[in-house]
């Protein structure tokens, strides 16, 4: 697990050159860029740009065809599927933008199950839900099943699930896609918030200015292209 | 990244994911799950109850002398008719000083009296009735056990050798009545309480055609270390017994018991190689022969005896019970394979979440094996009262074509359990496999598109028609394979159950290919299909079948095929049955024995009673038959004697291989030759023509084949001869049966009437009577392949229901698309249904051709090579017709439920 005080700044993720296509079709074409532990940075770009594909190449869901993506170090294409479970697992949380909770699972139960994949014993993945409960602000509806809750509860929940096992690096798709304005203005606050706090990096897919805004920078994608980068804030 | 390059270790998370996933599904959605196990307990239980019921009826079939001397060490038997008393002389001189106790036993059959003239055949039991030296096992008892004995039994009934505790000195009074009563009989304690008998009750039997006031002496002590005495045994002292059988001077076998002490198995080897010896000394009374006088065999052997004798019979019908569970193995896919399209969002997540593919699969598994494991326990419980019912229908089979038994519930065996939950998981996991596969395969929630990902391509197998050809191709070839042959001339068509399955899977992978071809046919322009929207839209969804569409098709094909191939096989064996009945039984009345109640009956008819009704002067032309159990080399087999020019007249038999000449049925000519059934000729590979060494009381005899007819009376099959040479042969003149052909002028019933009036231990039946009840016997022997056919069709039927709500289910996205156009929900209903029913159609439709060449392959193949028994084919239209309307109809209305259920769905209903 990584350390949350991430001082010095060094190089969390590092994408050379990552290309990818389907069906014939470039949907990314030659990415690079750099991501410093505790960084966030936003991908924006019109529909077809390939941000989520970005996204999930990052996240080792999806392999490019060419080029390469590290994190901290290790060549994600050089590893098997089980090895990159395992870095789902222990270094990634995921945000998503249909929330995605468990249906079968209460909302304390979704935010449980990466510490038990990850072994952490009983009292203190307790301890743990309880505290990211509050932080979130649904410990009220710790045991309310998904059906039960807002959208933005359920986005609350899922946040609390990726941090969870604290991961060193957040990938959030659309996070606030599926939700009103204000809901959406509270959630990335509260990303924000959480990111400071915990020195988790964050890669943000978004189409909305204002998401985009809590980021240190911005990286605009066209055609599978980056075609510019800007500094929003300093880290 | 140490972690990173270590495969990952997660030792808790299958049953994590069990908990918190699996099990809460399954309380989420109980009646389906309840559905689930009751249809995998279904085909459990089936199999099950049918391995208990065989079981049963097996075990019954014992060597009931150990149940009161403990076991022998080994025994002689006669290879036909009876050993003479002399040879316990014989035996003794050869054994010299060897200390070898000798247990001379006549074993013969009785049964009660008939209560009313209106009894079928077979509904009373057969008793075996064993003759024994009373002094030499009371004093065999009283040495294993002094406080067990025969002669100090109270009156009370039900006393048992347990409530003699206290009085362990045997009564002399009741010692010497036992002895000056030779009517004393001693029952089974069983009987005694069943039918409130004690010491002194009476106990009218009929032994061979005689109604033998017997009395009870007692219950039967039998050793502590044996079971106890079933309820159909009983015990009377030899001579008395030999007397009122007319069988003085002969026993059945003799057992020898070895005096306790060590190398017991080898001084018994020893005295097997003498007997063996002894057995080819042939005293000069006897023509001497290469067959021996006497079979030597152990215990074991002769339990084995009734093992063997049932196997194909028990074979076939495990198989058959078998056809429930593989429709069973279906539908469980079918579950499976829905339950991970409705879950495959959460697999996802739990991807995104890092958990790797293989333990999804795992888990997927253990959620087979506990759906095998909780289907087999309810399947126990199910099997094990359906076997109480199935014992009695096995029962009643093995009762009718192979020797008598009175099981009547079938006790649970521990070997059993475990075979049915290892069957029960097994079947499970094995359903189980691709839709794991399946849900491993299911990529993380990121790049799972909605929509998308989500299509079964089913196994690649089932697109594959060139294969289907090849199965085609490789089914024709194993039929030119000959049966696997076991001991005792058995055969089990096992190339041909083969041939069977390659034909059942082609058939199912063609059904595919029909499907998309009748569909493309339905939605040809110009077609009362092609309009409207409903029609259209079914129609589009089968014009390039999914997997699972697919696999409904196999699935009912499969059963389809089986269920009329089975109709098609009991079909032709009712017409031919019918017809041999009919060609058979010509003659105006026939007599037997009213004792006779099994296939192995003993009791007989006397020279004076069957003379006395031959005389009666309504009767034109007698003919009597005598019948023994002869064993040749490769078996046992049933030896006829009678009249052949009467047999070629009356029972008008259908040759196979007709006589060359007359000579056979000639009296002057007709020694030597012999006339056998198709069953024999198959079994012992011998045709006209052949020679064979008939093994007789009289020495061998050889005799050569002259014809081979057809004969489903059993399937060891028989041998006809003259009847004045197997009485020379077996030196007795006792009948089996007696056929009479009346005068025109005589009256059948009245004669029949009079026949039952002089004789009342005779069983006399008219033509009509005989040949429905033989029809009655024949067709309860297939009582239960329909209840076995319902089953697998009601199970096919309910795996398109499964396979409709899968589909539904993935497309619930273009169901709320379709509300949103308009459609109502009847009208999405409707086209469920119209899908559903297509689905049916191609699998109703391939599996009747399937069952074609299925039915063929039972005929000619399996049945011909187990029983050997030639078939007229006959196809039952009507019942398959039946079938098909059955099984559309049936389909039809799951698939409109389906579509209901679907139509109410909400677009992005989560479960």
């Amino acid at each position: 697990m990584k350390s949350t005080t991430p001082t010095p700044p060094s190089t969390l993720l590092r994408a050379r050159q990552v290309g990818r296509t389907y069906a014939g079709r470039a949907v990314l074409r030659g990415v690079s860029f750099e991501l410093k532990a505790g960084e966030r940075l936003a991908l924006v770009g019109p529909s077809g740009s390939g941000k989520t594909t970005l996204l999930n190449c990052l996240g080792g869901v999806d392999r490019p065809d060419s080029g390469s993506i590290e994190l901290n170090g290790v060549a994600l294409e050089t590893l098997n599927g089980d090895q990159l479970a395992e870095v789902r697992r222990r270094r990634l949380g995921t945000i998503f933008q249909f929330f995605h909770l468990l249906p079968t699972l209460t909302a304390a139960e979704n935010v449980e199950l990466p510490l038990q994949l990850n072994g952490v014993n009983a009292a203190e993945r307790i301890r743990r839900v309880q505290q990211l409960l509050d932080r979130v602000q649904v410990s009220h509806r710790a045991d309310a099943w998904p059906a039960q809750l807002s959208g933005g509860e359920m986005q609350r929940v899922a946040i609390a699930r990726a941090l969870a096992h604290q991961p060193e690096l957040l990938l959030a798709d659309e996070p606030t896609g599926n939700l009103d304005s204000k809901n959406g203005a509270n959630i990335l606050r509260l990303l924000r918030e959480l990111s400071d706090e915990t020195g988790t990096a964050l890669v943000l897919v978004t189409h909305s200015p204002d998401a985009a805004a809590i980021c240190h920078r911005e990286l605009e994608l066209r055609d599978g292209e980056v075609v510019g980068e800007r500094l929003l804030s300093a880290p | 990244m140490s972690a990173a390059s270590s495969r990952p270790d997660l030792p808790g998370v299958v049953g994590l994911l069990w908990r918190r996933f699996t099990w809460r599904h399954w309380c989420l959605a109980p009646v389906q799950s309840a559905i689930l196990v009751a249809i995998l307990s279904l085909g459990v239980g089936v199999f099950f109850a049918i391995r208990l019921a065989n079981r049963a009826a097996v075990a019954s079939f014992q060597n009931f002398t150990d149940l009161i001397t403990a076991e022998s060490d080994g025994l002689i038997s006669p290879p036909a008719g009876l050993l003479p008393e002399t040879v316990l002389t014989e035996l003794r001189t050869a054994f010299g000083s060897r200390p070898v106790q000798l247990i001379p036993v006549l074993e013969t059959t009785a049964a009660r009296p008939r209560q009313s003239e209106t009894e079928v055949i077979g509904s009373r039991g057969t008793f075996q009735l064993l003759g024994l030296d009373l002094i030499a096992v009371q004093n065999l008892a009283e040495r294993r056990r002094p406080d067990r004995s025969w002669f100090d039994q109270s009156a009370s009934p039900g006393a048992s050798a347990t409530s003699r505790d206290t009085s362990p000195s045997p009564a002399a009074t009741q010692f010497w009545d036992t002895f000056r009563n030779p009517r004393s009989v001693f029952i089974s304690e069983f009987l005694a309480r069943r039918e409130g008998l004690s010491p002194g009750s009476e106990l009218p039997l009929i032994l061979n055609e005689q109604i033998v006031p017997l009395r009870v002496a007692g219950v039967i002590p039998t050793d502590p270390a044996q079971p106890q005495a079933p309820a159909e045994l009983m015990v009377m002292d030899l001579p008395a017994l030999q007397r009122l059988t007319g069988l003085t001077g002969q026993v059945s076998r003799v057992e020898f018991i070895l005096e306790d002490g060590p190398q017991r198995a080898e001084r018994w080897q020893e005295l097997r190689a003498l007997l063996e010896r002894q057995a080819t000394n042939f005293p000069g009374a006897i023509q001497a022969s290469s067959t021996p006088r006497w079979q030597v065999a152990s215990p074991a052997d002769r339990r084995e005896s009734g093992e063997v004798m049932t196997r194909a019979f028990r074979l076939n019908l495990t198989i058959l019970s078998l056809l429930a569970l593989v429709v069973g193995l279906y539908l469980i896919f079918q579950a499976l394979d829905g339950a991970v399209v409705r879950r495959r969002e959460e697999i996802a997540i739990l991807r995104s979440l890092g958990v790797p593919p293989r333990l999804i699969q795992r888990a997927w598994l253990c959620e087979a094996a506990v759906l095998g494991l909780a289907g087999g326990v309810v399947g126990l419980l199910l099997g094990w009262l359906g076997a109480q019912g199935a014992v009695r229908l096995v029962g009643r089979t093995v009762n009718a074509l192979y020797y008598a038994t009175s099981a009547d519930r079938a006790a649970l065996n521990s070997s059993e359990v475990v075979l049915a939950l290892v069957v029960s998981v097994l079947t499970s996991v094995l359903a189980g496999w691709l839709p794991a596969k399946s849900a491993a395969e299911t990529p993380p929630a990121q790049s799972l598109g909605r929509g998308h990902g989500t299509t079964f391509i089913g196994p690649r197998l089932l697109r594959r028609t060139g294969l289907a050809w090849a199965l085609v191709a490789l089914g024709f070839g194993l039929l030119t394979l000959p049966p696997l042959r076991l001991e005792a001339g058995l055969r089990i068509p096992v190339a041909a159950y083969g041939a069977a399955l390659c034909w059942t899977f082609a058939a199912g992978i063609l059904g595919g290919s029909v499907l998309k071809h009748l569909s493309r046919w339905a939605a040809r322009p110009g077609s009362p299909l092609s309009g409207g929207a409903v029609s259209r839209l079914a129609l589009s969804h089968i014009r390039e079948p999914s997997g699972r569409h697919r696999l409904a098709v196999a699935g009912l094909v499969c059963a389809v095929a089986m269920t009329a191939g089975m109709a098609i096989l009991v079909g032709s064996f009712d017409t031919t049955m019918r017809g041999w009945i009919s060609r058979t039984f010509q003659a105006d009345l026939y007599v037997s024995s009213d004792g006779a109640q099994s296939a192995s009956t003993e009791n007989r008819i006397s020279p004076a009673t069957w003379r006395a009704v031959a005389a009666h002067p309504g009767v034109a032309r007698a003919q009597v038959i005598q019948a023994a159990r002869v064993q040749l080399p490769e078996g046992e087999t049933m030896l006829v004697g009678g009249d052949l020019e009467f047999f070629r007249e009356f029972a008008q038999p259908a040759w196979l291989q007709e006589p060359v000449d007359n000579s056979i049925f000639v009296p002057a000519t007709t020694a030597g030759q012999v006339l056998v059934s198709e069953a024999f000729s198959e079994r012992f590979r011998l045709r006209r023509g052949d020679q064979l060494t008939l093994p007789t009381p009289a020495g061998g005899q050889p005799v050569t084949i002259a014809g081979v007819f057809s004969d489903y009376g059993n399937e060891r099959g028989s041998l006809i001869v003259d009847r004045a040479h197997f009485a020379r042969w077996f030196d007795n003149e006792l009948a089996t049966s007696l056929i009479l052909v009346l005068r025109p002028s005589a009256d059948i019933e009245s004669v029949r009437a009079e026949l039952r009036a002089a004789h009342p231990g005779l069983a006399v039946f008219t033509q009509s009577y005989l040949r429905g009840e033989a029809l009655r016997i024949f067709r309860q022997t297939f009582a239960i392949t329909y209840a076995l056919e319902l089953i697998g069709v009601t199970v096919a039927v309910a795996g398109l229901g499964f396979t409709m709500v899968s589909l539904l289910w993935e497309r619930r996205g273009e169901l709320t698309t379709l509300r949103a156009l308009g459609l109502t929900r009847r009208e999405l209903a409707a086209a469920a249904a119209l899908e559903g029913l297509f689905t049916a159609v191609s699998g109703v439709a391939v599996g009747l051709l399937a069952s074609v060449g299925l039915g063929w392959v039972l005929i000619y193949r399996v049945n011909k090579q187990t029983f050997g028994w030639t078939l007229e084919t006959d196809r039952p239209w009507g019942q398959l017709a039946g079938l098909a309307v059955l099984v559309l109809a049936a389909a039809a209305a799951t698939a409109w439920g389906a579509g209901r259920w679907g139509a109410q769905l909400p677009a992005e209903q989560e479960e």
